[in-house]
């Protein structure tokens, strides 16, 4: 069977027998990521007991789905930016002046078909990835700090914005874009927006789990000076991956349009918080190396559940913060357990380890191993 | 205890302990607590949705609403997102209207943004009813119920001319452009100054609900143009900030200020004598208005699209007397 | 510089697969390369010596493409090269194992060994970027068995296991895409005495397939138990080269610190 990674002095392992890969299965199970997806099923659980009528239907369902869209494409491209131990605090931002450049290009353009839409939907993600790469160079090359970049950026791309419309918001958007993004529905009930969000996420997990791209970012996350040193070109996949994260907040603030058919100058003031949140829930860890991005659509929805179901039940707003605080805390506390123990050498608890033996907090790995 | 239980332990304490907790809080909210749906009976259930929470313009009209609904015997629940901000107000519109009230009061936070969801909960058959902000179409709703946002505009110009006769320049600090109120304000404003040749308009700036940033807009300003006799503010938070600002810059008593909204910070400052005049709107009176509307059209009786309400101007002299009742509330 | 040396070995046939000729290195006022000159031959294992602050690790650097040189050659086969990245002394066969290892700790050991040099699949998925595990794992065994490492799991993430698996681990990498030369900085510096069994009987194993080990030590034992020919840096040059089963503890020792022999000229 799997050898699984117990501890077990006497065990030789023969030289010969290649181990097996551990059942996908198990792996899966492994994941704090569907540790927390029980979590959710938990939250969902209580309010479904709580409100059975108004939460627990498919239309509530579908717009909890529908308003949680555009922040998983974002959450998308802050996992693979969080792993590789940065962050992206401008998403917001660039999100709101992508959006300013697709009205503006629009209106220019003319005309309110398709083909004035596509031409603001690329507007909008070009300039996205452009602010993307910006940061990019200056983190990579600069060497300036992730955090400090992004609060620049933030800040510049917000207050361009302002200057292009003076402030006053752009309503006007090609119809097509409200009626069939933005409100639009494939076979009948599934909001548009949300197979955009769900092909954005099929593309991201491949990308991430199974491309080279995806394991240099865990590499550079894991250990920035190693993957230099065997020759990874740690400073271009850096821009890459803020390019990225730009790319994907470009193409989320012209679905922004679409779904509220102004350009919100004024809004999407917490949009980067509630991304990084959703992913630090998600199990992503901050100090890079270690996420999913299944983990992070779980994690959006987490806060989206809660704040739902509060509303419905008629909890008072300010209790949906202090949940969603607590549930985040609660979340970095586990990544730190889950560090500690890896560090440790035990492998991370899991619900479904079949048998084995109970093993003690101190217990790590015998220094003399068998060769 | 393994991580994995210690995990559910503190996320299923974090749920059941904030559940607790905050029914404790919401009892506060409801005049009659109902899970859902309509209480049952007669009683009608009526959600408020606040431009912003925590605001006290809102937390008066929420009065308003909360006395007149428990005199027709219907259930209040209230929602509001943390910033006037459509991204924030939309989840929360959306969650309301799967609760399934018999009727909404709401005040939109973008004249676009707001129209389809709020449309949207028209066409599942609540009653719509707009209080203090409105949408681009609002045809769907009920009724509309706001100050005359035009008219104390002109009255607050009216209230800088009592106070600065010999007239100079002027500036309006307002919110955010597309807010239906406060432009409607600063056009009031704007052409009632524009009409007097003894008054120069140095323009309007937006502070984004935010005092810090109409502090620093009114301290600017004041670098700019240090013989500003008189400012505008808007809202309560430009207010708040623009008397910041005027108190930063050593200008208090010397640059008359008029604001918009009567919060218990406004009217500290009127007695201060940083601010000198406050044009109150009567966000109860909407809160009332808005209910009786409601009820009207749950009960299939005649309604009233568009209903301006009035306001009182507050000074110094008549604060204690005729202007106390229109000072906002911070709680019911 | 100082190219005389206070002792040298039997000569040697053959041209050395690697040289360097007079490196000179300066970090300000610090000379840590003074005109140093090092040599080894193909299949033979260098033991590189000397007291702290010696250069040894500044030369590994150097030859390992870490680091420039102020001046000097290195010379690769009989042809002078410029070794000016990681990537171009990999290109020539040159690997090294660092002293924190350089691995990624989230990473598997396959992950690890093939960092920067994947297998990508044939044809347009190779292009998009997808790799082939299945033929990386294949092949991680196999180099893993050819130095009787046992590596317990592939798929647990390496930073969960023990400091002497690790080593392990990163030795079979540099082993397994090294072709001419494997440089080793203090390989047995932080393992308990069963591990360092291990990393010596591999260092003779690397030498017997043909692939020559320089590794820097401070232990005068283990020295003596592995190496071919002893190296002694001082003060950043070469100052004694020793055939190791010609020598004593004492007189490495002695080179090292200066104590017999010349006082320095």
């Amino acid at each position: 069977m799997s050898a699984s990674t117990t501890t077990q002095p006497t065990a030789a392992a023969e030289p010969d027998s290649a181990p097996a890969k551990t059942p996908l299965v198990r792996r899966v199970l492994r994941l704090q990521a569907f540790q927390i997806l029980l979590v959710l099923l938990v939250i969902i659980i209580v309010f479904s007991t709580l409100a059975p009528h108004n939460f627990a239907n498919l239309s509530n369902a579908r717009q909890i789905v529908q308003n949680a869209s555009i922040l998983a494409i974002l959450g998308v491209g802050m996992t693979f930016v969080i792993i590789t131990s940065g962050i992206d605090l401008s998403i917001g931002s660039v999100m709101v002046f992508s959006g300013v450049i697709a009205a503006k290009v629009m209106i220019g353009v003319g005309g309110d078909g398709w083909s004035t839409a596509l031409i603001g939907i690329v507007a909008s993600t070009v300039t996205g990835l452009l602010w993307g790469v910006v940061n990019g160079v200056l983190i990579a090359k600069a060497k300036i700090p992730p955090l400090i970049v992004t609060l620049g950026s933030l800040g510049m791309a917000l207050g361009l914005a302002q200057i292009l419309t003076h402030g006053v918001d752009i309503r006007q958007v090609p119809q097509v874009m409200q009626d069939k993004i933005g409100y639009g529905n494939v076979f009948g009930q599934v909001p548009t927006l949300s197979i955009i969000a769900l092909v954005v996420i099929a593309i991201g997990m491949v990308v991430l789990h199974a491309t080279r791209f995806g394991r240099y970012t865990y590499a550079v996350g894991s250990n920035e000076e190693s993957a230099r040193r065997v020759g990874v070109r740690v400073d271009a996949h850096l821009i890459k991956i803020y390019a990225l994260s730009g790319l994907l907040a470009g193409f989320a603030g012209v679905l922004s349009l679409a779904q509220f058919s102004t350009t919100a100058i004024a809004g999407q003031s917490q949009t980067n918080l509630n991304v990084i949140a959703a992913v630090v829930i998600g199990g992503t860890s901050l100090f890079g190396g270690f996420g999913t991005i299944f983990g992070t659509v779980v994690g959006l929805f987490i806060p989206a559940v809660l704040q739902n179901g509060f509303v419905i039940v008629g909890i008072q707003p300010f209790w949906q913060q202090v949940a969603v605080g607590a549930v985040l805390i609660a979340a970095v506390y586990v990544d730190q357990v889950r560090r500690a123990s890896a560090a440790r050498g035990r492998p991370t608890r899991s619900l479904l380890r079949p048998g084995g033996r109970k093993q003690s907090r101190n217990e790590g790995p015998p220094e003399g191993d068998a060769a | 205890m393994s991580s994995t239980k210690k995990w559910l332990a503190v996320a299923s304490v974090a749920l059941l302990g904030g559940g607790v907790l905050s029914s404790c809080g919401s009892a506060e909210n409801n005049s009659s607590s109902s899970s859902g749906g309509s209480g049952g009976g007669g009683g009608k259930s009526i959600a408020f949705i606040q431009g912003v929470a925590g605001d006290q313009f809102y937390i008066t009209m929420q009065c308003g609403i909360q006395d007149e609904a428990k005199k027709v015997g219907a259930s209040v629940k209230v929602q509001g997102p943390e910033k006037f901000d459509p991204t924030l107000q939309k989840p929360i519109v959306d969650s309301v209207v799967a609760s399934k009230p018999d009727a909404i009061l709401v005040a939109p936070t973008d004249v676009s943004a707001m129209q389809a969801p709020l449309k949207a909960a028209a066409d599942a058959g609540i009653k719509v009813v707009l209080v203090d902000t409105t949408v681009n179409d609002p045809s769907f709703a009920v009724s509309q119920i706001s100050s005359d946002n035009e008219g104390g505009g002109k009255a607050a110009f009216d209230a800088i001319k009592k106070l600065a006769p010999k007239g100079g320049k002027v500036l309006v600090v307002s919110v955010d452009p597309g807010i239906s109120t406060t432009d409607a304000r600063v056009k009031g404003f704007e052409d009632a100054t524009k009409a007097d040749p003894s008054f120069q308009y140095l323009g309007v700036q937006y502070s984004h609900n935010e005092p810090a940033t109409a502090a620093r807009i009114v301290t600017a300003a004041l670098q700019k143009d240090p013989d500003i006799v008189g400012v505008f503010a808007t809202n309560l938070f430009a207010a708040e900030g623009s008397a910041t600002g005027i108190r930063q810059a050593g200008k208090s008593g010397q640059v008359k200020v008029v604001s918009f909204d009567a919060g218990p910070d406004q009217v500290k400052d009127l007695k201060d004598g940083t601010i000198q005049a406050l044009v109150a709107q009567q966000p109860g009176t909407i809160g009332k208005d808005g209910v009786d509307q409601a009820m009207a059209a749950l009960g299939g009786k005649s309604v009233t699209k568009k209903i301006q309400t009035g306001f009182t101007i507050i000074t110094k002299d008549n604060m204690d007397t005729s202007g106390k009742s229109a000072i906002y509330k911070s709680s019911c | 510089m100082n190219t005389e040396q206070e002792h040298t070995a039997r000569p040697r046939s053959g041209t050395p697969v690697l040289e360097a000729r007079a490196l000179t290195r300066r970090f300000g006022q610090v000379t840590a390369l003074d005109g140093a000159d090092f040599d080894i031959y193909p299949g033979e294992v260098v033991a590189l010596i000397g007291d702290n602050g010696a250069g040894k690790s500044t030369l590994v650097k150097a030859l390992s493409g870490n680091l420039e040189v102020d001046s000097g050659q290195v010379v690769y086969k009989d042809v002078v090269r410029v070794i000016d990245s990681p990537t171009t002394a990999s290109h020539l066969g040159i690997e090294t194992v660092y002293q924190d290892l350089a691995l990624a700790p989230h990473l598997d050991p396959v992950q690890n060994m093939f960092l920067g040099r994947e297998t990508m699949r044939s044809g347009v998925a190779g292009r998009l970027g997808f790799m082939d595990n299945a033929a990386m794992r294949k092949e991680a065994r196999e180099a893993f068995d050819k130095l009787g490492a046992t590596v317990r799991s592939l798929d647990a993430p390496v930073g969960s296991m023990s400091g002497g698996q690790r080593q392990a681990i990163a030795i079979a990498r540099a082993v397994h895409w090294a072709s001419d030369v494997v440089f080793l900085d203090e390989p047995t510096a932080a393992l308990g005495v069963r591990q360092t069994a291990n990393v010596l009987d591999t260092i003779r194993r690397v030498a017997s397939h043909g692939v020559a080990v320089v590794f820097i030590s401070h232990s005068m034992p283990h020295v003596m138990e592995v190496s071919d020919r002893v190296q002694v840096l001082r003060m950043g040059s070469r100052v004694a080269t020793y055939d190791t089963k010609d020598t004593t503890m004492e007189e490495l020792v002695g080179a090292m610190t200066g104590a017999t022999g010349r006082s320095a000229a």
